[in-house]
């Protein structure tokens, strides 16, 4: 027993996984046709946007702050891409991706400046930036507008034999991976434990906390073309389910919110469980508001779990 | 010591009076909400100014009710900020007060004060109970009560189920539509149940020892444990009474829209926490106060109702908002630098 609680608190993300693979399980008994190669591309379609969101929550969270401003950054790169981008004939895939990805890590590196240099609280900064995004989504386009035949349509199907999600989830699993080769990601989880402490041995703190919120603002895009890719058409009112379920997924993946702990392997598994739970709930015909009850239940239980139990070094609170 | 020989006799630095009147201004600025005062004189002023029509008692009433609700609704919110955390329970909270205004007391004709009652029970048990896990496993409040309010909305959502037609009764709807008197007086009575509550929470944080202790615990955990409060219960009670009190705006929301919908608590979410924030209440501050949330309140209010009436939409008040809340949290909300924090 002790064993395997050693094994959770090595690893942040266990809890996540063995969840995740517990509901994968459940939902093969449900439906055994879950995991067929027909349904795949789709289900990794409607997963993708989700597991993104919560990457792009994941960073910032490392480096001691939060950015609750993501989801509604996915939102409005989706409106801007199909409201603004495709009818001004930017729509081809060599322009608009790098306008996309630009204009979403310029959001989050006015995050990051606002919360390094202006030094406001990350949750304030955020908050005003998401007021903005909605309200620049909405007015961009008030309702859904349809997207006509466009590049992003890859990603929800396949390229060949390989899904199309596996594309948006790999490129932004890539980018950290070479990021996690170079010093930063080093740093961010130095900072994100304690930004004092790095201060003190060196660590440009302000650079760091900037890079995590860009990361974050880039993931977001991503997170937004493969939403897209989803619902192909412009999805404003969105914005305020994602902006709080890909802090669920990163904060259910044992990323902790005090920072500098936790990973994007840790949101993918968080994400994937919260997904797969749904999954289980629809299938077996349970209502959509217990569907959200559970939800609810199974963060709650998560992230009170993870601060106890799988804890590492048992921190816990004496009184 | 160098000597001072080869330098001029240096006089001792005393401040000017100018300098000494400059930091008790700024001082008193960052005391009492001022600016946020010489805001809504502002805009009142401006709204008056392009808008002649605004100034009659129908209108100030309407401006003043949406203030209320709003108010009420960032009530516990303003609580839990100065305590230093988040509640985004507060949209579960206030689907429960909605969900037992409309359907228990309206439908079932449950008599409206047990049916305030079971809100503030429900809403206040299930937030004592967040506030004291939040406290016992050094939780952030962040995130259980993003679980905790999905639970409560599923679980309203589940009690209705499927059924939004039905209305508060009358006699909670004379307390919060327009056409309401009270004491024979043309106002509804939620404006002066939110004052009274104003004046309730001035005297509650500045003259009473309770009001010290919660002051304290949001400000250094550490240290007011170390003076022997107890944390534990003041997080319990705080976050008990964001429930409630968050319940019961929900009662209030439903009444004066004569109605309720899965999404009624949406929107005073982040408008809740945008009015404490620009109110200048900021997490675990020391100049946080309930006055504070309700010039925010009337501040955003104001605002809306000028965009709007300016020909602009509801979006573009959104983004006016966004920077409102940078604007003035940048001005005096800003921290320390790290290298001050050794």
């Amino acid at each position: 027993m002790n064993r395997v609680l050693t094994l959770f608190q090595r690893w942040p993300f266990a809890f996540a996984l063995l969840l995740a693979l517990v509901l994968l399980v459940l939902n093969l008994i449900v439906s055994p046709s879950f995991l067929s190669p027909a349904r795949l591309p789709g289900t990794l379609a409607t997963l993708a946007p989700f597991v993104l969101v919560g990457f792009a929550s994941t960073p910032s969270i490392l480096a001691g702050g939060i950015d609750i401003s993501v989801g509604p950054l996915a939102t409005f790169i989706n409106c801007l891409f199909v409201a603004i981008l495709i009818p001004a004939g930017l729509g081809d895939w060599h322009l608009a991706a790098p306008i996309i990805l630009a204009v979403a890590a310029g959001a989050g590196a006015v995050n990051g400046i606002l919360v390094a240099v202006v030094r406001l609280h990350p949750v304030v900064a955020t908050t005003g930036m998401l007021f903005l995004l909605v309200g620049l989504s909405l007015s961009i386009a008030q309702n859904p507008v349809a997207a006509p035949d466009n590049w992003t349509e890859v990603f929800a199907g396949g390229v060949g034999i390989v899904p199309g999600a596996l594309l948006t989830v790999g490129v932004a699993g890539l980018i950290w991976f070479a990021l996690r080769r170079t010093a930063f990601v080093s740093n961010l989880l130095a900072t994100g434990d304690s930004d004092v402490s790095a201060y003190g041995s060196g660590v440009n703190i302000k650079s760091i906390r900037i890079l995590a919120y860009t990361l974050g603002g880039l993931f977001a895009g991503i997170a937004g073309i493969a939403l897209t890719a989803l619902v192909q058409s412009s999805q404003s009112s969105l914005a305020s389910t994602y902006a709080l379920l890909g802090l669920a997924a990163a904060v259910l993946g044992g990323t902790s919110l005090a920072g500098g702990r936790g990973g994007l392997l840790g949101a993918l598994f968080g994400a994937v469980a919260i997904y797969l739970l749904q999954q289980l709930l629809t299938a077996s015909g349970v209502a959509p508001s217990l569907i959200q009850f559970a939800y609810g239940a199974v963060l709650v239980t998560g992230v009170v779990l993870g601060a106890t139990l799988l804890a590492p070094r048992m921190k816990r609170n004496p009184s | 010591m160098t000597s001072d020989s080869l330098s001029p006799a240096q006089a001792p630095h005393a401040p000017t009076i100018k300098q000494i009147a400059w930091t008790r201004f700024r001082t008193w600025v960052f005391e009492v909400p001022a600016l946020q005062v010489l805001v809504v004189l502002v805009l009142a002023g401006w709204l008056v100014a392009t808008m002649p029509a605004m100034a009659n008692p129908r209108s100030i009433t309407s401006i003043l009710v949406i203030t209320s609700l709003l108010a009420l609704a960032a009530m516990g919110q303003t609580l839990v900020v100065i305590l230093g955390g988040l509640d985004l329970a507060a949209p579960g909270y206030i689907l429960f007060g909605a969900f037992m205004a409309a359907n228990v007391a309206g439908k079932l004709a449950v008599p409206a004060v047990v049916a305030l009652l079971i809100t503030a029970l429900v809403c206040g048990g299930i937030g004592a109970v967040i506030g004291w896990v939040c406290h016992r496993f050094a939780v952030q409040p962040l995130v259980v009560t993003l679980g905790a309010g999905a639970a409560i909305t599923g679980g309203t959502l589940f009690l209705a189920d499927g059924d939004y037609s039905s209305a508060p009764p009358n006699g909670l709807r004379s307390l919060a539509s327009l056409r309401a008197a009270t004491f024979g007086l043309p106002f509804p009575p939620i404006i002066l149940i939110v004052l009274l509550c104003g004046v309730g929470m001035w005297i509650f944080l500045n003259r009473t020892t309770a009001g010290r202790r919660f002051r304290a615990t949001g400000i250094n955990f550490r240290a007011a444990r170390f003076t022997r409060i107890r944390t534990s219960t003041v997080w319990t009670v705080v976050f008990a009474a964001s429930g409630a009190l968050a319940g019961i705006a929900g009662v209030f929301i439903a009444s004066f829209g004569s109605g309720w919908s899965q999404t009624i608590g949406e929107p005073y979410l982040f408008s809740g926490l945008a009015a404490v924030l620009v109110g200048g209440t900021i997490f675990g501050s020391i100049r946080g106060s309930y006055t504070r949330t309700l010039l925010g309140a009337l501040i955003l209010t104001l605002l809306s109702t000028i965009i709007v009436s300016n020909g602009l939409t509801e979006a573009q008040s959104r983004i006016v908002f966004g920077v409102i809340i940078l604007a003035v949290v940048s001005l005096y909300g800003r921290e320390r630098h790290v290298r001050d924090r050794f």
